[in-house]
């Protein structure tokens, strides 16, 4: 049999910050140790200690842990927004990363140039925006608000736009994270049928969530991060259970 | 590669449109407020000093370039800081976002010399195809210098906010260690020394030979302009090498 290659490769990925233990702001605190200045006390804190995952093309994976169990930074690593402490990360084909919605949208912007310039930094081609726009528009149900400043919109409204525009991007693989927890029930709906539009097309998404719901709606696959390791589990099942368990 | 030049060219309108947002004037600003500051300078060194032709004109040019060497090198050092937000969010060429600072200031230094154009009616000066020629070799200098210091600065920026004060101060520095107000036969002779090390002192003199008195260019200008231009590349290199190796750590420092 044929093996699959995986679109996400990630092998033995550590990943430290520094987590300083105390402050010396001043002057006297200086003259003290001015050596400090270069080596500022505190330890290397491993988020993530070793992590290996395959992710294969069409699949959806859930990321599921506490709050600061390292499943954004694990995200954030896969879209090489952080590097690895040790191990490595590949990714085999195009992806865009949706940590947050409206990346580099801009208050002062109106809403049609904040799609120029979202669309733009999400990779996408100002030419193929041009054609989209009218189709982003009526996603977000926004028509008559388009020349209006962004800071004026709700922000319901802000996310309908900057979701509308999300889903537009080309990909093969999507990192989302719980950016489905903002929205009415009925924006939500319409996300959700984009998620199984996605699966349909045999696209590949890591979602990263707190929802077990959405977890157990959408993903093929589910893992369980706890102190900075990815605990062992058969099924999604047992990655929801293991989450509310803690 | 195209997304590369889009991306560059949607910071750099961006930022520009949001600097004259909400005023009514808009972008009109950009030509009236070098307009109105170069008329005060101009009245005052032609009534009250009394200057000939070629220093007024020489110091508005020197000024100009001096504008563009302090906003590039800032606007080229708050490049990483200001786009934060959208660098710890996606990836892509982090060296972008400098090009785009550094261009803003080349865009603002390209209405300045309109405005200067404007003067040139009331004053005259002599120039040449040559001229022009050595006047675009100098700027092009600036332009490859500024954006070589930059790609260190906005680096260390992030790790070292100190910088930000420490370059205001050393701009300050370099802006009376060129000779705009002055003239190098006015200095002491050791001082002149010193100001001749500053390569901006040599930018500023060719630029102004090329454009105020363009009839006196000669082979040797462009000879020793090329070596200051040498000089330009190769903090740029050094600055994309420098750039490379540090810049995939900076999101966790932000």
């Amino acid at each position: 049999m044929e093996e699959k290659q995986p679109i996400i490769h990630i092998k033995n990925i550590r990943k430290s910050f520094f987590l300083p233990s105390e402050k010396h702001n001043t002057l006297v605190e200086f003259l003290h140790n001015p050596l400090r200045l270069f080596k500022p006390a505190g330890e290397q804190y491993s988020v993530l200690k070793d992590i290996d995952l395959d992710i294969y093309p069409g699949e959806f994976v859930g990321i599921m842990g506490r709050n600061g169990s390292g499943k954004s930074t694990l995200l954030k690593i896969m879209a090489g927004i952080y590097e690895p402490t040790s191990g490595s990360v590949k990714v085999n084909g195009k992806l865009v990363p949706f940590l947050e919605l409206g990346v580099g949208f801009n208050p002062e912007l109106t809403a049609r140039e904040n799609v120029y310039l979202n669309g733009v930094i999400l990779g996408m081609k100002k030419n193929a925006l041009k054609e989209k726009y009218a189709e982003i528009v009526e996603f977000a149900e926004l028509e008559k608000f388009m020349e209006v400043p962004l800071k004026n919109f709700s922000s319901g409204m802000q996310v309908r736009l900057a979701f509308s525009i999300a889903i537009m991007a080309d990909a093969d693989v999507y990192l989302l994270d719980e950016v489905l927890a903002v929205g009415d029930v009925a924006f939500q709906e319409k996300c959700f049928n984009v998620f199984r539009k996605y699966k349909a097309e045999g696209k590949t998404v890591v979602l990263v969530t707190h929802a077990p719901a959405s977890v157990k709606d959408f993903c093929d696959r589910a893992v369980f991060i706890k102190d900075g390791l990815i605990q062992p589990a058969n099924s999604v099942d047992e990655v929801i259970q293991a989450y509310i368990n803690g | 590669m195209l997304n590369y030049f889009e991306l560059l060219w949607q910071f750099i309108t961006t930022d520009f449109k949001l600097r004259y947002k909400n005023s009514y004037l808009g972008i009109i600003w950009i030509v009236l407020k070098p307009l109105a500051m170069f008329s005060i300078i101009y009245v005052i060194w032609s009534n009250i000093f009394k200057m000939g032709p070629e220093y007024k004109m020489g110091l508005l040019l020197g000024i100009i370039m001096m504008n563009f060497f302090s906003e590039a090198v800032m606007m080229g050092m708050d490049a990483l800081m200001s786009k934060a937000g959208i660098i710890l969010k996606i990836k892509f060429p982090r060296e972008v976002v400098i090009y785009s600072g550094v261009t803003i200031a080349l865009i603002d230094f390209v209405f300045n010399m309109i405005v200067f154009g404007i003067f040139c009616i009331f004053t005259p000066v002599t120039t040449t195809f040559l001229g022009v020629l050595l006047f675009l070799m100098a700027i092009l200098s600036i332009f490859i210098l500024t954006l070589g210091l930059s790609l260190f600065s906005s680096i260390i920026f992030i790790k070292l906010r100190d910088i930000h004060n420490l370059v205001e101060v050393a701009l300050q520095l370099v802006f009376w260690a060129t000779p705009i107000y002055y003239t190098l036969t006015m200095m002491p002779e050791n001082l002149q020394k010193i100001i001749k090390l500053n390569p901006l002192t040599l930018i500023v003199t060719y630029a102004r030979k090329g454009l105020i008195t363009g009839n006196t260019v000669r082979t040797e200008d462009f000879i020793q302009l090329g070596v200051v231009f040498l000089i330009c590349c190769l903090v740029l290199l050094l600055g994309n090498i420098f750039f490379k190796k540090k810049v995939s750590k900076i999101a966790e420092y932000f």
